[in-house]
């Protein structure tokens, strides 16, 4: 039985084409989100649909999620990205209590109880401190990919104190570092460095045991390192992390 | 109108005013709430309402309280605006016949229910009162325009243990020509050792001496005010005044506690909030106050009775700390599937009754004392911790108010308590004036909230 999940997040829209009876994913994809989210959204179903060989009226579900997600018209029903990325965690990884979910817009951390649900959750602000969107700043503004800056991360010596994690302020941070000669792998150390802390920050009450890494940002090698220091702890990075909260609404499909 | 309780828009009030017939007529304040709009108040059409007259009442009592004031002045009244008062003075203005008690720093919503087309935060903006600093300073703003409110013929702030933001909103105040009589009211300390205390309306206990020191304000301000008046403040009159203060207060709590733990909830959010601003200074007119709330306490009785609600049963119960900037997100928690099952709008303490057992004046600096912000944020949040588990709530969400220094990093500590003690989710939101733009995000919050809650009640099973 064919059945859907769609995570329209701010910077893309991801899908999941899920074999429900099987087990297993059929396709997935992803596609920059833009203005006309729905249309977007449409586009990506039907080419996904047609590389697993199927039609729309195969599909006996779809359920939708991320910030987008009451713009996804084909969809039945819509859930959070919190519940979403923890059904999808506790998919690939029952063990797991603590979720860290780093994307485009914002930052969470998800607190799973013994049966993987949902307890409690902490969200970052309405500004874009700890989010994606605040590492593509830092990498636009190094004049770098995203993908770079777990390279030049690793080439730091000496990774300079970023104290603000706000964009605007950061940025102006990072503008004073260049001027001042601050090499950019120490900038970028110091970025993730300080991110990681925010992050270890809103754990808060965690319990002890493994924590996963989901969400686009969890891509960026350096990161996961600075916040194996910050939490004190090993973090598992979801396999294909950018998809979780995608297979956790396709999961979330009614039986 | 027999109409089940329901919520509705606007527009569907419009055609409800028009079938409500003779029983509008014989209600002060009640017109169509397009009125309303026409005058400025631009939010209301996003807004869902309660379909009840006693609703109908309530909203148009509270819009009209700008014309109320012009219509005290109009009638030889003195307007005594009491600012960063949480319920105290109101109730020593109100012991004398010609004397009207004001709120300004209730034009903080103004930007929000008008949509700031009055512009009075670019006004603040100017006064070097910028985003950084609380909403209240639209207050500031308001008295430059003079737009609104009529300017009060004397001004009382109190001073001390409160937001250091309104303090410098104030002292900006009067430095633009409105002279502040200042009264001190100290950060309410835990008695030392052998000290001799008293124990507060909200359960915490304060040092007699500190009790002492704000009573002595107290009377300083009656002094005033009785000049003011022309009329005598005693001990009398301040005790009848106390009597109706209380009578409202009792109607405020036996609306709350129906409103909370009704099934199903037979008031919403939105309007909860509104009747419980009326504690604070009953809205410039104490006795429509007290009638507007036996008006809304009859409904919400007659909802439970017959088990009628505006919202489907079991509706996740959401204790709410901290008054919300952009009113509409009182009904983007129902819309979420929440509900109110308790709140903390900072002032507690003023709908808890006011002594009667002891002389006026010493009972009024007790409650002046009991205010949770004069207390520490530990204090307040165990308030929190003991009415959200008598009231059974699921998950607490704190609201924070942009700007606000009280709330900058009280949240933080009530969510790191509330988790300790309660074991519910707690969520933190910024709720700014407007926030249309915010919208999908906060209610992402909020419906993560409901979500985990009804996993919690499912893995119960």
């Amino acid at each position: 039985m064919l059945v859907a999940g769609v995570d329209a997040g701010s910077r893309a829209v991801k899908l999941i084409l899920w074999d429900r009876s099987k087990s297993q994913s059929l396709a997935s994809g992803m596609l920059d989100q833009g203005v006309h989210q729905d249309a977007l959204a449409n586009d990506l179903l039907d080419r996904l649909l047609s590389q697993a060989g199927c039609s729309r009226g195969d599909l006996r579900g779809v359920v939708a999620t991320g910030y987008g997600r009451n713009i996804v018209g084909f969809a039945d029903r819509t859930i959070t990205e919190i519940t979403c990325h923890a059904r999808g965690v506790r998919h690939v990884l029952p063990e797991v209590r603590t979720v860290i979910d780093i994307g485009g817009q914002d930052c969470k951390v998800i607190h799973l109880d013994e049966q993987g649900n949902v307890y409690d959750f902490s969200m970052n602000d309405r500004c874009a401190a700890g989010s994606g969107r605040f590492l593509e700043m830092v990498a636009t503004r190094l004049d770098v990919s995203l993908d770079r800056l777990a390279e030049l991360s690793r080439a730091s010596t000496d990774p300079a104190a970023i104290s603000s994690m706000c964009v605007v302020f950061a940025e102006t941070e990072i503008v004073g570092l260049l001027a001042t000669g601050t090499p950019p792998e120490d900038i970028v150390a110091g970025v993730l460095n300080s991110l990681a802390r925010r992050v270890a920050g809103m754990i808060g009450r965690t319990k002890d045991g493994p924590v996963v890494f989901t969400g686009g940002a969890a891509q960026i090698g350096g990161l996961v390192t600075a916040l194996e220091v910050a939490l004190e702890r090993p973090v598992i990075v979801a396999p294909e992390p950018q998809m979780t909260g995608a297979l956790g609404a396709a999961l979330s499909v009614p039986q | 109108m027999n109409t089940a309780p329901a919520k509705i828009t606007l527009a569907e009030w419009e055609v409800r005013y028009e079938h409500c017939g003779a029983n509008r007529s014989s209600v002060p304040y009640v017109g169509p709430l397009s009125r309303h709009v026409r005058d400025g108040d631009a939010r209301l059409p996003k807004l869902r309402y309660d379909n009840s007259l006693a609703a109908l009442r309530l909203w148009n009592f509270v819009l009209s309280e700008e014309d109320r004031l012009h219509e005290a002045r109009l009638a030889g009244k003195s307007i005594v605006g009491t600012m960063k008062d949480l319920g105290t003075v109101p109730v020593i203005a109100y012991a004398t016949p010609n004397l009207v008690a004001f709120y300004p720093d209730g034009a903080w919503w103004t930007p929000c229910i008008m949509e700031d087309s009055t512009g009075l935060l670019p006004v603040a903006d100017a006064l070097g009162l910028g985003e950084n600093f609380c909403p209240v300073r639209a207050m500031a703003g308001a008295f430059v325009t003079r737009a609104h409110f009529p300017i009060p013929d004397a001004l009382v702030c109190s001073v001390g243990a409160t937001c250091d933001d309104f303090s410098a909103i104030a002292q900006r105040l009067e430095g633009l020509g409105y002279p502040i009589v200042w009264w001190e009211i100290p950060h309410r300390r835990q008695p030392s050792r052998g000290e001799e205390a008293v124990t507060l309306a909200t359960s915490c206990e304060a040092p007699v001496a500190l009790v002492r020191h704000v009573s002595a304000e107290l009377q300083r301000i009656r002094e005033i005010l009785q000049e003011l008046s022309g009329f005598p403040i005693n001990d009398e009159s301040l005790t009848r005044s106390i009597r109706k203060a209380n009578r409202i207060r009792t109607l405020l709590r036996n609306v709350r506690q129906r409103a909370f733990t009704a099934e199903p909830c037979p008031l919403p959010a939105l309007e909860v909030l509104l009747a419980e601003m009326l504690a604070i200074h009953f809205c410039s007119d104490q006795a429509e106050a007290e009638a507007v709330l036996s008006d809304l306490l009859r409904t919400t009785q007659a909802r439970v009775a017959r088990r009628q609600g505006v919202l489907p049963e079991g509706a996740v119960r959401v204790f709410w700390v901290n008054p919300v900037a952009d009113l509409r997100v009182m009904n983007v928690l129902e819309e979420c599937g929440g509900r109110l099952c308790g709140t903390d709008f900072l002032f507690g303490h003023a709908i808890q009754p006011i002594p009667e057992d002891i002389p006026p004046m010493e009972a009024l600096a007790r409650m002046a004392l009991a205010d949770p912000m004069v207390g520490t944020s530990e204090d307040r949040a165990l308030g929190i911790c003991a009415e959200a588990a008598r009231l059974g709530a699921e998950a607490v969400i704190i609201s924070r108010i942009p700007g606000a220094s009280h709330c900058a990093y009280e949240g933080r500590a009530i969510k790191a308590i509330v988790q300790e003690r309660l074991d519910v989710p707690v969520v933190e939101l910024e709720v700014p004036p407007l926030c249309d733009a915010l919208m999908p995000a906060l209610r992402t919050r909020i419906e993560a909230v409901v979500e985990t809650v009804r996993e919690t009640r499912k893995s119960c099973l």
